[in-house]
C-alpha cells in the first residue's frame, strides 16, 4: 500500500509538474544545429552552431567530438576566442586527414537535446583570412597613368612552409557604376591594371583562396582617384581634327569666292550660237548698221584689187617653132598617143584632150603644130601624169607653152608652167596656110583661130596679165623689156582665156590681132622668122631673153624663175 | 664547308639524343636524367593535383550513383576506417619535426599502396549493374597517374642521391583496408574512395612541403 501510495504521489506530482510547465511554457531546448566549421591555416578551426529553441529555460550548450576509428568523447576546449555559440581548436586540438565528428548538445532545466552530428576533415575546410595590407598607387606613365595595387598574404597563413598555397584575386570598380571588373593575380601579390578613365575614382578589393578550399571574404575596398589626364592619342586626333576642320574652311571658302569658275568647270554652259564679229549687244541695242558693219569684212569680197590673186606677167611662147623642129626632127606624127608628161605645167598642149583634138583637126603632123600656137595657160598645175611628152623633150627644146605665174606674197611653190611662146612665128593666119586648111569648126571650137603669134625679133615676150575680166578674160599687157631686142609693143596686149580646163589649166585664147608682130604672109616668111627664133633656142644655154633670165629651162618643160639651167 | 656542316648536325643529334635520352631516363628512373630536382618536383606536384582532383570526382560520382540518401548519414562510420596506413603527420608541428627523406618516403609509400588497392576497387566497381563508364575510365586513369607518379618519386629519390632501398620498407604498409564484413559492398568501396581521396590531399600537401624545403620556389615565400 505503501508503494503504490508512492508511486500513485510520484505520478501525480510528475503530471503536476508537466502540466504546471505546459501551462508556465517551459521545455526542453530545441535541437540546436552546427552551421559549419572553418580553418584559416590549416591549423586551427572553429566550429559554429546555432541554437535551438531554448524552452524558455537558461539553456547550455556543449560540443563534444570524436575522432575517427576512436571512441574518445571530447569536449570542446575552447568556447570563448571565436564568440558566442562557437568552439575553437587549437593547433594541438586540431589533427588533419582525421574526420572529426562533433555535436553539440543544448542542455536545460527540462532537458537536453543533441545536434546532428557532422563529420569534419579539417583539411576540406580551408577559409584564408582576408589579404593584408591593400595599397594602391597611382603610376604616371607614357599613354596614361595605371594602378598598381599590392597586398600581403592573410595573418596566419603558412606559405613560407609550403603548408598553405594561397593564390589571389581582385577586382576593381568605378565608384559610381555596378560592375566589378574581376582579375586574377595568381600566387603574386601585386598587379598592374591599365585603362582605366581619367579623373574618375575607382575602388579596389583582393581576396584569396587555399589550393583546396574556399575563398576568403573580400577585403575593404580602398579608393583611389585617377588623375585628369589627356590621352596622347586623343589630343594628336584633337590636332588633325582641328587641322582638317581648318582646311575643309578654307576649301569651302575658296569654291565659295570662286564659285562661277567652279560652276563653269564643272558644269561648262552649253555654247550658243555664235557669229564672229557678231555683238548681239549691239544687236540688242538696235543698231544694226554697226552690227552688220561688224559683220562685214574688210577684204570679202576682193573687189578692187585683184594683185594678190592675179599673176604677174605671163610668159608666152610659141610653141609652132618648136613643133616644126620637132616635125623636122622625127617624121613621126606627134600621134595622139602623145601625152604629156607627168609633170605639173604642162600645158593644154600637152593635154590629152586638146592634142587630140588638134590632130584630129589636122591630119596633117606640120599642121598639128600650128594648132600648138593655142596659147595654153595653165595657172595652177597638176601634173597630167598619165600623159608624157616624150616627143617634147628633146634636150634643147624648152617646154612648150607654159605660163609662169608669179606671184606676189604667194607661198604656194612656184612650180607652174610657164607658157613659152618662143617663136617669132607671125600671128597672121596667113602664115599658116595648113591653118586655113584646117577644119576650124570643130567641137568645142578650140581650135578656132589658132595662130601663133610670133614675136617679131625676139624668141619670146613677157606678158604681164594685168586683169582679169568678168568674162575670165586674161588681160595682158607686155613688160617693159629694158634690154630686150626691139620689140616695141604698142597697146595692150590680151589674152583671153578660153576655157579652164580640169587640174586647173587655163586655155588661153590667142587673138591673132593681138600680138602686133611683123606678119609675113606666106609660108616662108614665118618660117624665116620662126627659125630665128628657132635658131635661138637651138643655142643651148642661151636664154631667149633678159627677162627670160630668171626662168629655168627644164627638160620637163617647168620653167623655174628661180634659177638658170642650161 | 661540308666538315663544318658535319659538325653542326652531329652536334644538333647529340643534343637531340641527349634530350630524348633524358627524358625516357626520367621516365624509367635512370640515372642521366638530366632534368632538375625543381622540374621533377614539379611533375611531382602536378600529378599530385591532378590524381587529387580525380578521386574528388570519382568519389562524389560514385556517392551520387550508389549510395542512397538513407546511407548518406553513416558515411561518417565509413571514413574513420581509413586511419593509420602508415603513421603519418597530422599536424603542422609534426610535419616540421619529420625529415625530408621521411616527407618523400611517406609519399612513396602512399602512391604505392594505393597503385595496389585501386586494381581492387577497380574490380569491385566491375561487378556492378550500372557502374558509369565515366567512373571506371577515371579510377584507370588515376591508376596510371599513380604509376608514372611513382616513377618520377623514385627518380628524385636518385637526384637527391639518397639510397632507394631505404624507401622500400614494405613491413611498415599495413592493409588497413581489413573490411569489416558486415560493411556493405558498397560502402566498402565508397569507403575506399574517401580514403584514396584523403591520401592524394596527403601526397600533394607533402610534395609541396618538400618543395618549399630543398628549392627557392617563389610560392614559398615568407610574405
Amino acid at each position: 500500500a505503501t508503494m503504490w501510495t508512492d508511486s500513485v504521489m510520484l505520478a501525480g506530482l510528475t503530471l503536476t509538474a508537466i502540466f504546471v510547465s505546459h501551462t508556465a511554457g517551459v521545455s526542453a531546448p530545441g535541437r540546436p544545429r552546427l552551421t559549419g566549421c572553418r580553418s584559416p591555416e590549416k591549423e586551427t578551426f572553429t566550429c559554429w552552431w546555432e541554437p535551438g529553441d531554448d524552452g524558455g529555460l537558461p539553456t547550455t550548450y556543449a560540443l563534444y567530438y570524436h575522432l575517427e576509428g576512436s571512441e574518445t568523447v571530447y569536449e570542446c576546449p575552447d568556447y570563448r576566442t571565436a564568440g558566442k555559440n562557437s568552439c575553437f581548436f587549437s593547433k594541438n586540438n586540431t589533427s588533419l586527414w582525421v574526420n572529426y565528428n562533433i555535436s553539440v548538445v543544448a542542455t536545460n532545466a527540462m532537458g537536453s537535446s543533441v545536434s546532428e552530428p557532422v563529420d569534419v576533415d579539417v583539411v576540406y575546410i580551408v577559409q584564408p583570412n582576408t589579404p593584408e595590407d591593400v595599397r594602391v598607387l597611382v603610376v604616371d606613365d607614357d599613354p596614361g597613368p595605371y594602378l598598381h595595387v599590392s597586398w600581403e598574404k592573410p595573418l596566419a597563413a603558412d606559405t613560407q612552409s609550403g603548408w598553405i598555397t594561397l593564390v589571389y584575386q581582385l577586382r576593381v570598380k568605378e565608384t559610381s557604376q555596378d560592375t566589378w571588373e574581376e582579375y586574377n593575380a595568381g600566387m603574386q601579390k601585386g598587379y598592374n591594371i591599365f585603362s582605366l578613365l581619367s579623373g574618375r575614382e575607382y575602388a579596389v578589393q583582393v581576396r584569396c583562396k587555399p589550393d583546396h578550399g574556399f575563398w576568403s571574404e573580400w577585403t575593404s575596398p580602398a579608393y583611389v582617384q585617377i588623375p585628369d589626364y589627356m590621352l596622347r592619342e586623343h589630343s594628336m586626333w584633337i590636332i588633325v581634327a582641328v587641322f582638317a576642320g581648318f582646311l575643309l574652311f578654307v576649301l569651302t571658302w575658296t569654291v565659295n569666292v570662286k564659285r562661277s569658275s567652279v560652276k563653269h568647270c564643272l558644269l561648262p554652259p552649253v555654247p550658243g550660237p555664235k557669229i564672229r564679229g557678231f555683238d548681239p549687244h549691239l544687236l540688242k541695242s538696235g543698231r544694226s548698221e554697226e552690227m552688220f558693219s561688224a559683220l562685214v569684212t574688210q577684204h570679202f569680197p576682193p573687189t578692187s584689187s585683184y594683185d594678190d590673186l592675179l599673176v604677174e606677167y605671163l610668159e608666152v611662147y610659141d610653141v609652132e617653132k618648136q613643133e616644126l623642129v620637132l616635125g623636122v626632127k622625127n617624121e613621126d606624127p606627134l600621134a595622139p598617143t602623145r601625152t604629156s608628161d607627168n609633170d605639173s605645167g604642162r600645158g593644154s598642149c600637152d593635154s590629152r584632150t586638146l592634142l587630140t583634138e588638134r590632130y584630129a583637126e589636122d591630119g596633117d603632123k606640120g599642121g598639128a603644130d600650128r594648132q600648138l600656137g593655142q596659147c595654153v595657160a595653165e595657172l595652177a598645175s597638176p601634173p597630167l601624169e598619165e600623159e608624157k611628152v616624150e616627143a617634147w623633150s628633146t634636150p634643147f627644146s624648152p617646154p612648150p607653152l607654159h605660163l609662169q605665174r608669179q606671184q606676189v606674197g604667194g607661198a604656194r611653190a612656184a612650180y607652174h608652167s610657164v607658157l613659152e611662146i618662143p617663136c617669132d612665128s607671125p600671128c597672121a593666119p596667113g602664115s599658116y596656110g595648113h591653118q586655113g586648111e584646117s577644119d576650124i569648126s570643130k567641137p568645142g571650137g578650140r581650135g578656132a583661130s589658132t595662130t601663133l603669134a610670133e614675136p617679131q625679133a625676139q624668141s619670146a615676150e613677157y606678158v604681164e596679165v594685168q586683169t582679169v575680166d568678168h568674162e575670165n578674160v586674161l588681160l595682158l599687157r607686155p613688160l617693159a623689156d629694158p634690154g630686150g631686142p626691139d620689140v616695141d609693143y604698142a597697146g595692150e596686149d590680151y589674152s583671153k582665156i578660153r576655157d579652164v580646163i580640169p587640174d586647173n589649166v587655163l586655155l588661153l585664147q590667142r587673138e591673132p590681132s593681138a600680138w602686133p608682130c611683123a606678119a609675113d604672109p606666106g609660108q616662108d616668111r614665118g618660117e624665116r622668122s620662126c627659125p630665128t627664133a628657132l635658131q635661138e633656142l637651138m643655142q643651148p644655154c642661151k636664154p631667149p631673153g633678159p627677162l627670160q633670165q630668171g626662168l629655168r629651162l627644164v627638160a620637163n618643160g617647168y620653167v623655174d624663175a628661180s634659177a638658170m639651167l642650161c | 664547308d661540308n666538315m663544318f656542316l658535319q659538325g653542326w648536325l652531329g652536334i644538333l643529334f647529340c643534343s637531340i639524343h641527349g634530350m630524348l635520352g633524358s627524358v625516357l631516363d626520367c621516365e624509367v628512373g635512370g640515372v642521366h636524367c638530366t632534368m632538375s630536382i625543381e622540374m621533377l618536383l614539379d611533375r611531382a606536384i602536378q600529378h599530385a593535383e591532378l590524381i587529387y582532383r580525380i578521386s574528388e570526382e570519382t568519389r562524389t560520382q560514385f556517392k551520387e550513383t550508389f549510395i542512397p540518401l538513407a546511407l548518406v548519414t553513416q558515411q561518417g562510420h565509413a571514413d574513420h576506417l581509413c586511419t593509420v596506413i602508415l603513421p603519418t603527420p597530422s599536424s603542422k608541428s609534426e610535419v616540421g619535426q619529420i625529415s625530408d627523406k621521411w616527407l618523400l618516403h611517406s609519399v612513396l609509400i602512399l602512391v604505392q599502396f594505393w597503385i595496389n588497392h585501386l586494381v581492387d576497387l577497380q574490380a569491385s566497381l566491375d561487378h556492378y549493374d550500372n557502374t558509369p563508364q565515366d567512373l571506371l575510365d577515371k579510377t584507370k586513369w588515376v591508376s596510371s597517374k599513380l604509376m608514372s607518379l611513382e616513377k618520377g618519386l623514385l627518380t628524385l629519390i636518385r637526384k637527391v642521391r639518397w639510397d632507394v632501398l631505404l624507401f622500400f620498407n614494405k613491413n611498415s604498409i599495413a592493409d588497413h583496408l581489413a573490411s569489416p564484413r558486415t560493411m556493405e559492398h558498397v560502402m566498402r568501396d565508397y569507403t575506399m574512395l574517401s580514403c584514396f581521396r584523403k591520401d592524394a590531399h596527403k601526397i600533394e600537401t607533402f610534395l609541396k612541403l618538400f618543395k618549399c624545403r630543398q628549392t627557392d620556389w617563389p610560392g614559398c615565400s615568407f610574405y
